[in-house]
């Protein structure tokens, strides 16, 4: 335990406080919506953002700092144990938080009567896990890659922001819905909803499988300021 | 003042040589430019004037482009702590009202450059099409009034919010802000878009263009910051941009120094 609680600390309290604070950005929001009159559904829809859309874009970003932050990294690589279990022990951190957070969250709207989600537990559970697992991993791939941080965050950003300009285009498309990773916030459990989910996943375990080989030379990582 | 010239001055040589800077401007500006949709810009009828398809460019680049430059700008000032030239910069004569200010034009200044050259080069293949020289001119006011302002107005926010929140923190935030502030409809939520404190540029946009360009004077929360969109108002929103971005600066110096002091 004492080993996580290290890690947790080497990820940084920013990393660590980001997915609850987008979920209290969240509930302010939904608290300004309700007092100036948005109608309950809206509400709804945007206390269920705060899960499909916010903690995936924290997550992922607090996942590029920990990638591209670590001011040991040159002793880091001389150590016995391998660098992408220690990378991949605070990347747990992270996206662990994020993962409680949206189970108690989820649980609270379930709670309240304002779950605008599907109704069985596990659907529930990949109304988040998806999304997160799919835009933690491609910020962990572009980090890896291009190992700057500006490239990986823009990248995370514009992806996120993309997707939700191009929303009604993206889920009318039938090959850009599969990738939609907002569909049960704008399009609630509709058509393709069970494929969608799965392809989300599939590809963040693809870009973290790639990252992993890639993290197989871990010395790539250094930057100019490192070496 | 010398002083003043000669931080700007350096800073804004590092920022220009940084290889993300180019490749997220590039390849923001092929995003959004190849991802617009029919209601876009390059889908503007033939004989529209250059202030109008160069406003609409503006705008449009004006969307994404600030997401790459407040990334870039975040670590900043965070940065000198990180590398331990803080001290080294705190012992210098220049006062920290001096080197902040001196920071913040130096990187606007590095950040209107690509924004600028990407709209210059659109003006170019608008030029092949409709050629009418008018579209350079154009180019730079709509730079000037509805990329720049918005751009300052980020960047304030970019060097001085990561002192406070940490690096990673506000750029969460910053992306979250920006869909909500800009683009997020405000008949769905309470939001600043179409207001004039947006710095996307809605208003400059939409005088320039001759109608509402996005959602500039859409009835919404905050009804007083909602004027009919026109040259006064356009101007009352980048002036109102340029007020907003002073108080980051002016709280700037006292975090640095209480940064480095401890």
């Amino acid at each position: 335990m004492s080993l996580w609680r290290y890690e947790a600390r080497r990820a940084g309290w920013p990393a660590c406080l980001a997915p609850p604070a987008s979920l209290l950005v969240t509930l302010a929001l939904a608290a300004a919506g309700a007092a100036f009159g948005t109608p309950r559904p809206s509400v709804h829809s945007l206390l269920l953002s705060g899960v499909e859309a916010l903690v995936p874009l924290a997550a992922a970003t607090a996942a590029v700092t920990v990638v591209s932050v670590d001011r040991c990294r040159e002793l880091q690589l001389t150590l016995p144990t391998g660098y992408s279990w220690t990378l991949g022990r605070r990347l747990g951190v992270v996206a662990g938080i994020g993962a409680a957070l949206s189970v108690l969250f989820s649980a609270a709207l379930r709670l309240t009567g304002s779950w605008a989600g599907p109704d069985s537990p596990l659907a529930s559970a990949l109304v988040w896990a998806s999304p997160l697992l799919g835009l933690t991993g491609l910020a962990l791939l572009v980090a890896v890659l291009g190992r700057s941080v500006v490239l990986a965050t823009t990248t995370v950003a514009v992806v996120w922001l993309c997707q939700q300009l191009f929303a009604s285009a993206l889920i009318a498309g039938a090959w850009s819905r599969p990738f939609f990773l907002f569909l049960t916030s704008r399009a609630g459990v509709a058509d393709g909803w069970g494929t969608n989910r799965a392809v989300l996943a599939a590809c963040g375990v693809l870009f973290i499988t790639i990252a992993l080989l890639l993290l197989r030379r871990p010395e790539r990582l250094l930057t100019e300021e490192e070496i | 003042m010398r002083r003043f010239f000669a931080v700007c001055r350096y800073e804004f040589r590092m920022q220009i040589r940084k290889r993300s800077l180019w490749l997220s401007t590039a390849g923001l500006a092929v995003l959004i430019a190849v991802a617009q949709g029919d209601r876009g810009p390059r889908y503007l009828p033939a004989d529209a004037d250059a202030a109008r398809v160069m406003g609409s460019w503006a705008l449009l680049f004006s969307m994404l482009l600030p997401i790459g430059f407040g990334m870039v700008l975040a670590d900043r000032l965070v940065r000198d702590h990180r590398l331990g030239a803080a001290s080294l910069l705190a012992s210098l004569p220049t006062r920290p009202g001096a080197l902040v200010a001196g920071k913040y034009a130096g990187s606007v200044a590095a950040t209107a450059v690509p924004a600028l050259l990407a709209l210059l080069v659109t003006a170019a293949g608008e030029f092949v099409h409709r050629g009418d020289p008018a579209l350079f001119p154009s180019a730079v006011a709509a730079f000037a009034v509805v990329l720049l302002p918005g751009l300052a107005f980020v960047a304030a926010f970019a060097l001085v919010g990561p002192l406070v929140l940490s690096a990673p923190l506000f750029r969460v935030l910053f992306a979250g802000y920006w869909f909500w502030g800009n683009l997020l409809g405000p008949n769905y939520l309470p939001s600043l878009t179409g207001t004039l404190l947006t710095p996307i540029g809605d208003y400059p946009a939409s005088w320039l263009i001759g109608e509402r360009a996005l959602y500039a004077g859409t009835p919404g929360w905050l009804s007083f910051l909602r004027p009919e969109p026109g040259g006064g108002a356009a101007l009352l929103s980048v002036v109102l941009l340029a007020v907003l971005a002073t108080p980051p600066l002016v709280f700037a110096s006292p975090l640095l120094a209480r940064r480095t002091s401890s």
